[in-house]
């Protein structure tokens, strides 16, 4: 078997014999070994929550960035690869200001996430390159008030969620939050759900080292949370809390 | 070209908001000598409308009359019986104002975009969308000699938008383009309420487009008129001006 893959993982154009592109499913594993990020859609809007711990005492965890600003009511966060992460977000900020210009009006979330991964598939039907190793939850809401949650994948698939998490444990993360999603919970719920699903994730959290960023369906943009802010939602929450 | 490439095609992968997604525009660089030939083109001995285009907004919906003549220069009538005024979008339409060769192909990109927009975001663009794309494409594109109008109705309303050659978009109650303008609008002012209804703003701008034709050689030889609702667009035309007017 060994032999026999590796005849067809070299090549990011070659189909395996039963119809598989191992480069794109490596890709995929490169996303499970990045930490978890979450999102969550209600009623309310949209919630982005993102686990920034350091390898290292020593690092600011205020450089490691997982949430990305889009555009005013768009926001992305990113599970594996950060570098490949960001050249995706730029490539969705450039086109989401594409769109202003063509149109004078902001971008619908779905038709961004599909230019993403429209352009992300283009990776992995060509030679000479190598897909994206990371998973994108593009969450917004749209000109008209609706609030919306995608998943981008290294094989170019957009998906629509109500919750999801990408990363690691993924499937543990996604059974948390089938137990606790209520579509009709406020925002503070939302966060409340994102927060504790990656707790689930074992590592205890502090308002240091969690990203959260809401889009709000009254104010229809992009908010991000200061620690401060943060530090009563987790306190709230029946959690393990790191209290140093 | 971006930082974004399509390996596949090693195309730009950001597309060019001034330029239309379908059909190459020929000035290539856009370097001044190929422009300038270009509007050279269009300002010969080619079709032009003349014309007069009149769009009206009321709470009902929007309505465009247009007259019928194509002249070369405004000294002879090359043809009696153009309809300037066309379909772009299921709720909006734009008159053809200026070379007609450049007008046509103008309305023929408009409806591509239209629908090609429609079809992948599942609802029609809004009027002030279509109005900066249409903006947009005059100002970057190869359609030089043109100057619309554009009405339409959307979620938000009826509204209606000229569309100058440098790419100018300005939106009002009412507008008129075309060389019989200053006719047209003397009729409208003062009469114009914005409270009037669809059929009443119909008499207006058909006796606005009667005006013009009586006294602008550009102008002449019936009227087409144009009424967009939200339910769509219906376009009718008269040899006669008249018989365009609401029996009294």
């Amino acid at each position: 078997m060994q032999d026999n893959q590796q005849a067809y993982d070299r090549g990011m154009t070659i189909f395996s014999p039963d119809g598989r592109l191992y480069q794109v499913e490596y890709a995929r594993e490169a996303i499970k070994r990045g930490t978890a990020s979450v999102g969550g859609r209600t009623d309310a809007g949209v919630v982005l929550a993102a686990d920034r711990r350091a390898r290292s005492p020593l690092i600011e965890e205020s450089s490691i960035e997982k949430l990305h600003r889009v555009d005013d009511h768009v926001a992305v966060a990113s599970a594996g690869h950060v570098a490949d992460a960001r050249q995706l977000v730029e490539f969705a900020r450039r086109k989401a200001q594409e769109n202003r210009l063509r149109y004078d009006e902001p971008i619908d979330v779905e038709t961004l996430a599909k230019e993403v991964t429209d352009y992300i598939q283009r990776y992995t039907q060509s030679g000479g390159v190598r897909p994206f190793g990371v998973a994108l939850a593009i969450a917004g809401v749209d000109p008209d008030g609706t609030p919306r949650l995608f998943e981008t994948d290294p094989s170019g698939t957009p998906c629509e969620w109500r919750a999801t998490a990408i990363g690691g444990d993924r499937e543990t993360l996604h059974a948390h939050l089938e137990d606790g999603y209520r579509a009709d919970a406020d925002l503070g719920g939302a966060i409340a759900l994102a927060l504790e699903t990656l707790a689930e994730s074992g590592e205890p959290l502090d308002a240091d080292n969690v990203e959260v960023t809401t889009v709000d369906v009254e104010s229809g943009r992009v908010r991000s949370l200061d620690p401060e802010t943060i530090e009563p939602h987790l306190a709230d929450l029946d959690i393990e809390v790191d209290d140093e | 070209m971006s930082d974004f490439v399509d390996p596949v095609t090693g195309a730009d992968a950001l597309g060019d908001p001034g330029a239309p997604e379908l059909g190459a525009i020929e000035t290539g660089s856009g370097s001044g000598g190929e422009d300038a030939s270009r509007t050279a083109r269009d300002d010969g001995a080619v079709n032009k409308t003349g014309t007069t285009t009149v769009g009206i907004v009321t709470e009902e919906g929007v309505v465009v009359a247009t007259d019928m003549r194509a002249s070369l220069g405004g000294r002879f009538v090359s043809n009696k019986s153009v309809q300037k005024v066309e379909q772009v979008h299921p709720t909006a339409v734009l008159t053809l104002v200026g070379s007609v060769g450049g007008a046509q192909s103008f309305v023929r990109t408009l409806r591509a975009e239209a629908d090609l927009y429609e079809v992948r975001r599942d609802e029609p663009m809004t009027v002030h969308a279509l109005a900066t794309l249409a903006g947009n494409f005059a100002r970057g594109g190869p359609w030089f000699a043109i100057n619309p109008v554009l009405a339409g109705v959307d979620r938000d309303g009826s509204h209606v938008y000229s569309i100058d050659p440098a790419g100018g978009v300005m939106k009002d109650d009412y507008t008129v383009t075309g060389s019989g303008m200053q006719l047209a609008y003397g009729t409208i002012e003062g009469e114009y309420d914005r409270e009037m209804s669809l059929a009443d703003a119909r008499d207006l701008a058909v006796r606005a487009v009667e005006a013009a034709s009586a006294r602008d050689t550009g102008s002449g030889n019936g009227v087409y008129v144009a009424t967009v609702t939200g339910d769509g667009v219906d376009i009718e035309g008269f040899d006669e001006t008249a018989d365009a007017l609401a029996p009294r």
